[in-house]
């Protein structure tokens, strides 16, 4: 069977919504291929042992464990075949929406400086530090049109390390006592704060209702919808135009090219009819394809995509292609509020940050926000927010709970990380997918500079909390270690020259001129914080330029 | 892979010392004792029998330290406590398969007998949300879903 279109997404996720919908908005017939299920509210468990944030024996979201395994090699060298639901196979979320099913919301801006991070620091040995092509600037109005079309909810005159000229769209969460308590201890270091930027209906906004303040919000879906992606946004729009047709459980295993490079569709696996377990393949063709899969999968889908022209994969030309794979590290100090504060638990918890060591810190290199934490679950408090000297069983264990867990507090912040391009993605030589496709290869480790980095912010989380007046801080050091995870990112970074990168500057495939790359697999760094609305900026830039284009 | 009548008792006795009763139920009146079964039936039934294994020797490690006509069951609480402690610290009174395998063990069953007392009630270790009541957690996601 063989479909024509205008364009051709692989990935139904937080980009690939943002591009169906504009592309569809502006005229284009789309097809929207997405390897996972669109779930509704109700299919989408809210069971403590199987979601996103703490994933013991599955997720929330997966459609399948069996059958789509990674293979992850540790820094011994020993390779490892996991399963989604292991830490090690760095699952965002394969469903409708993407991540942004079950994220945390988070919704900032880099830093004007993030883009532009070898010219401030310089390049360190054996690292992959680039700048950006593109500016602040040149993201400026996409950031606006995401904060107002997706809905972010933020307090407009505090946020300041990134220019603004139009308010958000919401108001800002409200601030929790213990958040406000932090706030009075940063005040007290002479540190700004702010209340961080969240995409949440804090009011009903869309056709849509408030967020009614769960105590589960991040790693699942949200009860009310408020939690805002573009499943619930763009997406619906698109599939309004009656112009994008969306299939789900749709993997794409190539991306077809001609003998001149340019792409002419993509070959996918889908069952025959929609609930069949039976798959069949397909083919589609299109004007223009976008692989919009997520930093891991995108790279792989072009290096599956290989041809005579370019034998190593799609746009690895200059052997960047899967390369410079970043997350976040993610340093955390805990400790205990004093009596006279409580915790509270009215999700989803974020309510105070501080961008004060976003740059400019003296012997490290970048920074990172830091903000308090998300409600959390007891098992969760359970497994790593308990003092380190509690005895982990017996009475002692049970009164430890009980005490501790409406006074735990903590601070953490993503560190900006120094890209190394032995942090890869591969195609693996001998594990297989369902399909008898090789599956994604990941190896690597962090940059020593990511972890010097992160040391440093844990010490500046500890030091929030003691200003604040916790009565016992603590806090584990962190390791080098592969990192990609929810944040994923870098593998298919742009570049002004083809020498330096996989695409151009809107995400288009050197050297094929009707080839884009969505997702975060672009970023060249992936910033001081959570890279979501970064990543649908760059989706709204990337689409817009399509339609003026293509 | 099911559970002899000992190793059930015995599994039963170690739970009601990870997580005891006090104002609050425990790990046997919140039901973790299933959540342990059903797991070791399904998501963990590769781990089964080492874990069951461990539960044998928990008695020999009674009848060691205690005399023949002792099971772990049959001991008081404080010598229970004691004999678990030693096998968390590896420091087992018996020959188990490997050097550190008695703490490893015990650590393991720790996990099983938290993760089932604190998560959702549905996962069948935290009936009646015992363990959230203590806490005062409550998901709140009621009143009624909204969305699609
Ligand atoms: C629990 C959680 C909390 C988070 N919190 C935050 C936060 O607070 N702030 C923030 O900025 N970010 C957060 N994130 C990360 C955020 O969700 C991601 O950055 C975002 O979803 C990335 O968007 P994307 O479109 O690049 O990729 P995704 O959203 O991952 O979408 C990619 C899609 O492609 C599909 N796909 C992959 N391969 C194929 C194929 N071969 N064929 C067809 N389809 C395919 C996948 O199924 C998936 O749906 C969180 C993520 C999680 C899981
Ligand atoms: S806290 Fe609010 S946004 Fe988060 S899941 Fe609950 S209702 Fe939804």
């Amino acid at each position: 069977m063989t479909t024509h279109h205008d364009v051709i997404i692989v990935g139904a996720g937080l980009a690939g919504g943002i591009l169906a919908g504009v592309l569809a908005e502006g005229g284009r017939s789309v097809l929207l291929l997405e390897r996972g299920r669109a779930l509704a509210y109700s299919e989408i468990p809210g069971d403590h042992l199987r979601n996103h944030r703490l994933s013991l024996y599955g997720d929330n979201t997966t459609p399948e464990s069996h059958g789509h395994p990674r293979v992850f090699v540790d820094p011994a060298g020993g390779e490892h075949s996991v399963l989604p639901h292991d830490s090690r196979y760095q699952l965002n979320a394969f469903t409708v929406g993407g991540g942004a099913r079950v994220w945390g919301m988070q919704a900032w801006r880099f830093h004007p400086d993030d883009f532009r991070m070898a010219t401030r620091y310089g390049v360190p040995a054996g690292s992959s530090l680039a700048d950006w092509p593109i500016g602040y600037a040149d993201l400026e109005p996409f950031y606006e049109r995401a904060e107002h079309e997706i809905g972010v909810a933020g307090d407009h005159s505090g946020t300041t390390h990134a220019p603004r000229t139009r308010d958000f769209p919401l108001p800002p969460v409200s601030r929790s006592p213990s958040a406000e308590w932090l706030a009075r201890g940063a005040d007290r270091l002479g540190w700004r704060t702010v209340t961080p930027p969240l995409a949440v209906n804090t009011r009903p906004y869309q056709s849509r209702g408030a967020c009614i303040q769960c105590a589960q919000c991040i790693g699942f879906a949200c009860p009310t919808d408020a939690k805002n992606g573009s499943h619930n946004t763009l997406l619906p729009r698109a599939l309004a135009t009656g112009r994008c047709t969306l299939v789900t459980r749709a993997h794409a295993s190539r991306v077809l090219t001609d003998t001149t490079g340019r792409a002419v569709g993509v070959e996918y696996f889908a069952p025959t009819t929609v609930d069949s377990a039976t798959v069949e393949r397909r083919t589609a063709h299109a004007h223009t394809v976008i692989v919009s899969s997520g930093a891991i999968e995108s790279a792989r889908l072009l290096q599956l995509s290989a041809s005579p022209l370019q034998p190593h994969g799609l746009g690895n030309h200059s052997d960047h292609l899967g390369r410079h794979v970043q997350g976040h590290d993610y340093p955390i100090a805990y400790g205990l509020l004093p009596p006279d504060v409580e915790q509270s638990f009215l999700g989803p918890g974020v309510s105070v940050a501080t961008t004060h060591f976003n740059h400019g810190n003296p012997g490290v290199i970048g920074g990172a926000m830091l903000a308090n934490d998300f409600v959390k679950l007891p098992l969760i408090f359970w497994r790593q927010s308990l003092p380190p000297d509690t005895p982990r069983w017996g009475l002692a264990n049970k009164r430890a709970m009980r005490d501790d867990f409406r006074r735990g507090i903590d601070v953490r912040g993503p560190v900006q990380e120094i890209p190394s391009p032995a942090s890869r993605v591969t195609l693996d030589p001998s594990v297989r997918d369902t399909f008898g496709l090789p599956v994604a290869r990941l190896s690597g480790t962090t940059h020593p500079e990511t972890v010097r980095t992160a040391a440093f912010m844990r010490a500046r989380a500890e030091e929030w909390l003691r200003a604040s007046g916790a009565d016992r801080i603590w806090s584990w050091p962190g390791e080098k270690k592969f990192s990609a995870g929810q944040h994923q990112a870098g593998t298919c970074r742009m570049s002004a020259d083809p020498r330096d990168g996989v695409t151009d500057p809107f995400g288009r495939v050197h050297g094929h001129d009707n080839l884009f790359v969505c997702d975060g697999s672009l970023h060249v760094t992936n910033g001081g914080f959570n890279p979501a609305l970064t990543i649908m900026a760059l989706a709204f830039r990337t689409a817009e330029h399509i339609l003026a284009d293509q | 892979m099911s559970l002899t009548p000992s190793q059930l008792t015995a599994l039963r006795a170690l739970l009601d010392r990870v997580i005891p009763a006090d104002d609050f139920p425990g790990a046997l009146a919140a039901g973790t004792d299933n959540y342990v079964l059903r797991q070791l039936a399904t998501d963990c039934a590769e781990e089964a029998s080492f874990l069951l294994l461990g539960l044998t020797q928990l008695d020999a490690e009674a009848l060691a330290r205690h005399g023949p006509d002792q099971t772990f069951a049959t001991l008081l609480s404080p010598q229970q406590d004691a004999l678990l402690a030693d096998l968390a610290a590896a420091r087992p009174a018996t020959a188990w398969p490997a050097p550190r395998a008695a703490s490893t063990w015990f650590h393991r069953l720790v996990d099983l007998a938290q993760e089932g007392f604190y998560a959702d009630p549905a996962n069948g270790g935290n009936h009646d949300a015992a363990s959230w009541r203590m806490l005062g957690y409550e998901p709140g996601t009621t009143p009624k879903p909204t969305a699609p």
